[in-house]
């Protein structure tokens, strides 16, 4: 992580163990990830020891400790979203793009994940894409979905 | 001189100092309660869940771990009803199943009176009972090893499993460890796991003793203190 970004999320942070949860929500928000290096920054900077950053940083869901994709699919597999078949969904998706879950596909464009609920389980299955919420899935709609994704990239990628 | 509070354990009226806890108050009367987890002199964790015992609380009874309940005046204790003994013979089970690779596991659940095993063998290498933590953060004040992750996924490392700069190489992780000890036999391999029952004839559970430490043999695998060849490694 460039070191210019890492100082600005920990400006008027410093040296405040306290802060660490907060730091790395931001760090987390601007990679996408927490890398070792920032891990080891972070450390040294809010006078946490480094197992004190490792251990918060890999209990919490929200803190991922690998590279995300830009876009990231999220695939409930609770209960009910699990009896409407998000198992499809999953199996869809991993085949299209060609990725395990939790893994980022090789061109950095996404990656899937499932959560055990999402606490919408009347509109299920339920999938959220970054920060869009959709209800109702079904492998077809899944489809359409990532395709319209990567159709975006490719016309950003032709606009730039 | 420190302010001494009555407990009632097992019928016994205990004069303990205050700030004890049930379980080093019934092990200094001689009530054997077993435990895995605890170690002298260090800061308690309840992990193990062995040392549970029945706390009656206005004709309630509870259950909860020894180790983390502090002595009060006129509290009531029971730590070998047949409900406890119940209980502790699944943790200890649970135990055996998760590490059967260890003598003290072993040995803690004959003690408990263990006959069978009904669970799954998973052949860990750990119970995280957390004694290398403890022993690291707390006690030598060091933060070289930790807890990581959650749940399942739970597991004993120093970060990005690198060997931690703050490691000063005093092996007291390893000397605390429940699992360096291997069962007589050997280690078991995976497909093999048993129940140990080779001393069982030797030695006496808890069934036959009940309440009472006996000094058995089983503390040499997890230093309990009552070990006749005493764990004297930490002291106040």
């Amino acid at each position: 992580m460039p070191q210019t970004t890492l100082d600005t999320i920990l400006d008027g942070r410093r040296s405040q163990p306290h802060q660490l949860i907060e730091v790395l929500q931001d760090v987390q928000a601007q990679n996408g990830y927490i890398s070792e290096e920032a891990m080891r920054a972070v450390s040294k900077e809010l006078g946490v020891t480094l197992l004190e950053v490792y251990r918060v940083a890999s209990f919490y869901k929200a803190f991922s400790l690998s590279p995300r994709g830009k876009n990231v699919i999220t695939v409930c597999t609770g209960t009910a979203c699990h009896v409407r078949g998000a198992k499809l969904l999953i199996n869809q998706a991993t085949a299209q793009i060609g990725v395990e879950t939790g893994k980022m596909s090789a061109d950095g464009l996404f990656t899937i994940e499932n959560v055990n609920c999402l606490g919408a389980c009347a509109l299920g299955p339920v999938v959220t894409t970054n920060t869009d919420y959709h209800h109702h899935m079904s492998p077809g709609k899944m489809r359409k979905l990532i395709k319209s994704y990567q159709k975006n990239n490719k016309e950003e990628a032709a606009n730039e | 001189m420190t302010e001494k509070v009555s407990v009632t354990i097992d019928g016994a009226i205990i004069r303990a100092p205050k700030g004890l806890s049930i379980l080093d108050a019934a092990l200094d009367h001689g009530i054997c309660i077993p435990h895995l987890c605890r170690v002298p002199a260090i800061s308690d964790l309840g992990a193990c869940r062995l040392c549970i015992v029945e706390h009656i609380q206005n004709g309630r009874s509870k259950v909860t771990t020894s180790c983390t309940l502090v002595v009060k005046e006129g509290m009531v204790i029971h730590s070998n009803t047949e409900k406890i003994k119940r209980l502790r013979r699944n943790i200890a089970e649970l135990l055996v199943a998760e590490a059967p690779n260890s003598r003290a596991v072993q040995d803690v659940a004959m003690r408990c009176g263990v006959k069978e095993v009904r669970y799954p063998f998973r052949n860990n290498n750990c119970i995280l009972c957390g004694r290398c933590v403890r022993i690291c953060t707390g006690r030598l004040g060091e933060k070289a090893i930790g807890f990581v992750g959650r749940g399942m996924d739970r597991r004993v490392v120093a970060p990005f499993d690198l060997k931690s700069k703050l490691c000063r190489e005093c092996g007291w992780c390893s000397d605390l460890c429940p699992m360096t000890m291997t069962p007589c036999g050997g280690p078991m391999h995976k497909g093999q796991e048993r129940l140990c029952t080779n001393c069982e004839s030797k030695q006496t559970s808890l069934d036959q003793m009940t309440g009472y430490c006996v000094a058995c043999y089983f503390g040499k695998g997890f230093q309990c203190e009552r070990h006749p060849e005493r764990f004297t490694g930490i002291e106040e």
